[in-house]
């Protein structure tokens, strides 16, 4: 074991380490400024249980229905993978006429063992390129995050004649009018972007995986399903960098003291004997850069909420970044109407000006004298 | 197609209808006690059919005593059931009418080779129950057909090839494991049965081609019919709708013969390949399955596969 894994194990206590997602994955790209995430996602601590025990339990959890929606849309382009699912991607991909195999791979021969089926997908997928089929439903991909695997499962993977490899993900929001929420595409395309990192990773120089993935949701209002292409250059881009910083997390371990740790300290039973407080404690003292946009990923989000109220990053990026490096809400009011009893400090005296300048214009836009 | 039923021998009739009496029963306080309300309806729908049934038996018998004449005149069948197929535990009555009350008498599995036999390929429950409603006038809840394979290996294994045909699975041509909420019919040859990773495209082409040209050789059209071949044709490069979808103002005007057209010439891209495979597959489960793994898939795989169909039906 090395330094990096002790202090790791150290911080994570005695539990075991959580296995990642395509969703926990994707989640890295959305804040990659966070220490506290990085480091809690490194040492594979379970977030979830950690915020609860802390006092702040975690808001997530689908809505069954929403659940059932998507399971049902699934179902009803798989059970029939020759009909609308194959026509849509033929359009998508400009498939060939004879390119038609559908695989799936969620058994083998019955078994829904995740190292059989890691196995055979790597097997069917690597074949020789007239030995393989096309189409790949629900095959098995594995991805090393932080020195452990992950396994990973694709809605679809789609082979083309001139040996690239698409992704293709099924999701059951509405594409309406030709447009689709904004976040949930975006949630989407970071998540198809793990994917082709782990394809990528399987194939090697085999075949060539695609930036541009299939997305297939519902048209308008109805269960008709449509196909679009997003392009995930930039979300790869940004899933490399966020996990080499999880490989190069010995930097970051170095501005935790010592004595962290997010052990619970389980009884026989389960059941956390860590004193909350004591935890809270271990927790604040890892920097985190809480956003608005964590409140869609990560289970620590209303811990740092809490911790953030009265700074200018609770109020999102933008807003952080227009005050300029003042820090707390308050403050920046305070240089903006110039109420401020103590000089202003030398380096922020820039964003001050422009703070007063801002209201001067809010006062006079508004007809208000004062 | 629709030929009016001939009259059937009514003690027989009384007696089968009293025993799916009682088979209904039971099946609607199982129904009840997994608070299945939709299967329930269904199944209660069915149970006062079958009752009204009984009593129309009943007094065609009293009035066949009462004018002593022969009733002993069988129906030939419906469409496809009519070949000589009807086990002899299976009383013939109610065939191929475009009465829905009288259809729903005949057993399910009987129901199920009617439109498989039209098929002419392993179909999946829902498009099983699709074909029958659009030629048989009948349609029947997919979530029975979920036990349906279990009760047919049953029967096949407490007494072998008993009944001239059974409702058994679709072997994948890998591990000639059953597959997945297929279901085909046992006298078919077993390269129909085996499923590469080409046949479900082949199978649904051949399945157009089938539908299609039973459309074209119904006496008047038949709207569930037309409807269920413009959804086919929608799936298919060529077939004169294409592929704008099958709910425009032109459903009425589809041409059976330009689906044939174009089901054909893409079957001819994929039909060799799939072909080898399936033989392959097919020599290999004569030397290595028995006679009820040929039918209901390699035994080492059919008990989570059963799982799965179980959970599915849920």
């Amino acid at each position: 074991m090395t330094g990096t894994e002790e202090q790791l194990a150290r911080l994570r206590g005695g539990q075991l380490p959580k296995t990642h997602n395509a969703r926990t994955i994707a989640a890295l790209a959305t804040n990659p400024g966070c220490t506290r995430r990085a480091v809690l996602d490194a040492a594979a601590v379970d977030k979830a249980e950690v915020a609860s025990r802390a006092g702040y339990p975690a808001p997530f959890g689908m809505s069954p229905f929403a659940l059932g929606r998507g399971v049902a849309f699934e179902r009803r382009l798989k059970d029939e993978p020759e009909k609308d699912l194959l026509m849509l991607l033929r359009e998508a991909l400009d498939l060939d006429i004879a390119e038609v195999g559908f695989t799936d791979l969620n058994e083998v021969g019955g078994s829904t063992d995740l190292a059989v089926r890691h196995e055979r997908t790597r097997r069917l997928l690597t074949a020789a390129p007239d030995q393989r089929g096309t189409l790949f439903d629900h095959p098995l991909l594995r991805f090393a995050v932080g020195g452990r695997h992950a396994y990973l499962e694709p809605d679809l993977i789609a082979f083309r004649h001139d040996d690239t490899v698409h992704v293709v993900e099924i999701k059951s929001f509405a594409i309406i009018d030709d447009q689709a929420d904004g976040a949930k595409v975006a949630a989407a395309a970071i998540q198809s972007a793990v994917y082709v990192l782990a394809l990528r990773d399987l194939l090697g120089d085999r075949a060539a995986v695609h930036d541009q993935t299939v997305l297939i949701a519902p048209k308008d209002f109805s269960l008709t399903p449509v196909a679009a292409t997003l392009d995930v250059r930039k979300q790869i881009s940004v899933l490399r960098r966020q996990l080499s910083r999880i490989a190069a997390i010995d930097d970051l371990l170095e501005l935790i003291p010592a004595d962290v740790t997010f052990s619970l300290e389980p009884d026989r039973g389960g059941q956390s004997r860590r004193d909350p407080a004591e935890l809270l404690r271990d927790i604040r003292r890892v920097q985190a850069s809480y956003a608005p946009q964590c409140l869609a990923s990560c289970e620590m989000c209303y811990l740092c909420r809490d911790e953030a109220s009265g700074t200018t990053g609770a109020l999102g990026k933008s807003v952080r970044e227009e005050a300029g490096g003042i820090e707390s809400i308050q403050k920046v009011l305070a240089y903006a109407y110039e109420k401020d009893p103590y000089p202003v400090p030398e380096d922020v005296t820039e964003a001050a000006a422009i703070l007063r300048r801002a209201a001067t214009l809010r006062r006079r836009s508004l007809g208000d004298p004062t | 197609m629709t030929e009016p039923s001939a009259p059937d021998d009514p003690g027989a009739a009384v007696e089968a209808l009293e025993e799916r009496i009682g088979g209904l029963r039971a099946a609607v306080r199982r129904a009840v006690l997994d608070r299945d309300p939709h299967l329930e309806g269904t199944l209660r729908r069915e149970l006062s059919q079958a009752q009204q049934a009984w009593d129309q038996a009943l007094d065609a018998t009293r009035e066949d005593q009462r004018s002593a004449l022969d009733p002993a005149a069988t129906s030939p069948g419906g469409l496809a059931a009519g070949d000589g197929t009807r086990g002899p535990d299976q009383p013939d009555h109610a065939t191929g009418g475009t009465s829905g009350r009288r259809g729903a008498l005949l057993p399910l599995r009987e129901q199920v080779h009617e439109a498989l036999s039209l098929l002419q390929v392993p179909a999946a429950p829902r498009i099983i129950a699709a074909v029958h409603e659009a030629f048989f006038a009948t349609t029947f809840p997919t979530a029975r057909l979920t036990s349906l394979r279990r009760d047919e290996e049953r029967s096949f294994t407490s007494t072998k090839y008993a009944r001239p045909y059974y409702i058994c699975a679709a072997l994948s041509a890998d591990y000639l494991s059953p597959s997945r909420g297929l279901l085909a019919v046992s006298t078919w040859p077993l390269e129909r049965r085996i499923i590469s990773s080409l046949s479900p495209r082949v199978d649904f082409l051949v399945s157009a081609i089938n539908i299609a040209q039973a459309t074209e050789q119904l006496p008047d059209p038949v709207p569930a019919a037309r409807a269920l071949l413009a959804r086919l044709a929608a799936n298919i490069w060529g077939s004169s709708s294409g592929a704008s979808g099958a709910a425009g103002p032109h459903r009425g005007r589809l041409d059976p013969q330009a689906v044939i057209r174009a089901a054909r010439a893409e079957l001819d891209v994929h039909a060799g390949e799939d072909q080898r495979i399936r033989s392959e597959a097919a020599s290999r489960a004569r030397k290595q399955l028995s006679d009820v793994e040929q039918l209901f898939g390699a035994a080492s795989f059919r008990e989570p596969a059963r799982r799965g169909q179980a959970a599915e039906g849920r």
